[in-house]
């Protein structure tokens, strides 16, 4: 059986004490997205808002059972979100912190730009954002139309275009926007722009759930960039582009996988919290749910340890977002048959998962472009047929 | 109190449900079905228009009329959905109340089923003109065989449903057969609002309205055990 360590299983029972405060106001955050910016000294939040800032850059997350979790692990972070989604996906998502930006600063910048970006998210709690979607193209990320001008002599670069569904944009001070120079997966260019900057415009949009995450839509009219904001400028361009934001959806996909599997969670908590007494059939019914659930988590670990292993292997990654993704919804739909007529209308927090689990499907992209990826992955032989799990290091006892 | 069963009362409404939305279909249904009253399910959910909501003397409740101010009511939330907000309510309606109507039950459970099949038929015209509009490579994102594919399995759902529908008249489904329509219709708008992309989980929009469809489903239905 595939195991976690000692270190992480007191991770995971760190975080999941931290989550009480985020069960306890995942409702009213619901109706307020805003709320969370009474919350910043909740230690979920704090410890969420520099998560995945290396220590070499002045990191320092409070100790758990003697040990510091920089949180730039995907095995990690799998851990620590699935707590957090369980307890509410909500709080989670409205939290400040690096998060998806960060993954990519991680991967892309060079250390000034790593300073810059670090330096300024251990000042305060801010919020990023990491813009790839546009209004006309989604799955389809790399055909992206937004266009940064190279810079003159007389002006610098210019960024124009628009965005969409973009997770707090609205409100972030700053975030990175993909856009290109010229036609072709290589003139693909992340820039890190602030919020304000003068052209620079984000709007929250109204979201049936996961309204913590206040996606928004960005309009940009020649926002001026400066070339030291161009992320990895020091690469080749195959290494800047296409390539960084591939990569770094790998690398995060676990934890999506694991926000959607704390979903499925709650609502099997729920069930059993609520329902004191359970018919025979009913027991049968959460006992299945419960090993759904289990066995989504052990590949959610395993595509973890992968892409922690090797940043290219994000086929594990994919399998775990579609079956995770699926059982958010399913196991948020089968809690509302245990609590009979207008169940949804009575249980709020019954309504609320269901309306969340919605979003996991497009979140880091939906289950059919996932699992072209997974096909992808197996037709080119780039996913062991023999020991899928080769490369994901997981005690096994 | 007449209900008058006929066979183009599911049709105006299957057709309000396709043209103009929740509201008016669930409108066009009550006002033929269940006229003057506040139409609740079993627990004593209600999901009306907002006019119905202000303008009903009586509750029914699932199947016996009372008077509005006998029980207690809570209000629950609206919903913004285009074509007009629906109001989600609960009526309390103390236990013992007699004078069960089955015809007028019988009206309003198999109008649903028409309401919800006419609310998924347009979530599946909407999901096609949106990937028709929406490119990948050279080709529409409609033109996927993935997507086909998604959209076959959404039509087959509603061509089996409106099968079992055509020709029966009220009363003459049994609550499990028209549960089990229900929880095919269920099933075609989650697929097919998947389709929407991030469209489909906007506030207001096509993916609120499956959500409302489903709420329906769930405060009227009465639940098997
Ligand atoms: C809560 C939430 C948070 C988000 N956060 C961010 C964020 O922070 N940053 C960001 O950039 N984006 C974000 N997104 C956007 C998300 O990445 C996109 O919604 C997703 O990539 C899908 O794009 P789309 O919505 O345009 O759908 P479309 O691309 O329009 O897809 C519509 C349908 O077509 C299908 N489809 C598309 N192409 C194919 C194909 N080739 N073959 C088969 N089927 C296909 C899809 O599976 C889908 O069912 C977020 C979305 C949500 C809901």
């Amino acid at each position: 059986m595939i195991q976690l360590d000692d270190r992480l299983l007191a991770l995971r029972g760190q975080v999941r004490e931290w989550g009480a405060d985020f069960r306890a106001l995942g409702l009213a955050l619901d109706r307020d997205p805003e709320l969370i910016r009474e919350h910043f000294d909740l230690p979920a939040v704090r410890y969420l808002s520099t998560m995945g800032i290396p220590p070499e850059y002045g990191n320092v997350p409070i100790p758990i059972a003697g040990n510091r979790f920089y949180g730039t692990l995907a095995l990690e972070r799998a851990i620590i979100m699935e707590e957090l989604s369980c307890a509410d996906v909500g709080m989670l998502v409205a939290s400040p912190g690096p998060l998806l930006a960060g993954v990519l600063i991680d991967l892309l910048a060079d250390e000034q730009q790593k300073d810059w970006f670090y330096g300024r998210m251990l000042e305060s709690p801010l919020w990023t954002f990491f813009a790839l979607t546009e209004p006309d193209r989604g799955s389809d990320a790399g055909a992206l139309s937004t266009t940064v001008v190279p810079a003159t002599a007389d002006r610098p670069a210019l960024l124009s275009g628009a965005k969409r569904y973009v997770g707090n944009a609205a409100r972030a001070q700053l975030g990175v926007v993909f856009a290109r120079t010229s036609p072709g997966p290589l003139g693909i260019n992340a820039v890190l722009v602030e919020n304000p900057s003068t052209g620079f415009h984000a709007e929250a949009l109204e979201t049936i759930g996961l309204r913590g995450a206040r996606i928004s839509a960005i309009t940009m009219e020649d926002v001026e960039i400066a070339p030291e904001r161009f992320l990895g400028r020091h690469l080749s361009p195959s290494r800047r582009g296409m390539w960084a934001f591939v990569q770094t959806f790998n690398l995060l996909r676990p934890g999506v996988a694991a926000i959607a599997l704390g979903i499925a969670r709650a609502a099997h908590e729920y069930v059993i919290t609520h329902r004191t007494s359970l018919r025979r059939d009913e027991r049968d019914r959460l006992d299945l749910l419960a090993r759904r659930i289990d066995g989504a988590r052990r590949l959610v670990h395993l595509a973890a340890a992968a892409v922690d292993a090797r940043t290219g292997d994000g086929y594990l990654a994919s399998a775990a977002k579609v079956r995770a993704a699926q059982l958010a919804h399913d196991a948020t739909q089968e809690a509302c048959t245990f609590f009979g007529a207008g169940a949804r209308l009575e249980h709020p927090v019954l309504d609320k998962l269901v309306r969340d689990a919605r979003g996991m499907e497009f979140i880091e992209g939906t289950s059919n472009m996932q699992k072209l990826n997974l096909f992808q992955g197996l037709f080119t032989g780039k996913l062991d047929r023999d020991d899928p799990f080769r490369t994901a290091p997981l005690a096994v006892v | 109190m007449t209900t008058i069963a006929r066979a183009d009362q599911w049709s105006r409404c299957h057709r309000a449900a396709r043209t103009d939305g929740v509201s008016a279909a669930l409108t066009e249904l009550a006002t033929a079905v269940l006229p003057g009253l506040l139409p609740c399910g079993p627990a004593g959910h209600a999901i009306v228009p907002t006019g119905i909501a202000a303008g009903a003397a009586r509750v029914w409740a699932d199947g016996v009329t009372v008077d509005r101010g006998a029980g207690v009511e809570k209000a629950l939330g609206v919903v913004e959905l285009p074509g007009g907000d629906v109001e989600l309510l609960r009526h309390q309606v103390e236990p013992g109340a007699n004078g069960f109507s089955p015809a007028e039950r019988a009206c309003w459970t198999l109008g649903l089923v028409w309401l919800r099949l006419g609310l998924s038929e347009e979530l599946r015209e909407t999901a096609m003109r949106y990937l028709n509009g929406r490119r990948t490579g050279n080709s529409t994102l409609l033109q996927q065989q993935m997507v086909k594919s998604t959209v076959a399995d959404g039509l087959i759902e509603h061509l089996e449903v409106r099968a079992v529908l055509t020709g029966i008249g009220p009363g003459e489904l049994p609550d499990t057969v028209l549960n089990h329509l229900h929880a095919q219709l269920t099933e075609a708008d989650r697929a097919l609002v998947k389709l929407l992309g991030a469209s489909g989980y906007l506030a207001g929009g096509p993916g609120q309205v499956a959500r409302v469809s489903e709420l329906l489903a769930e405060a009227y239905c009465r639940p098997e055990v």
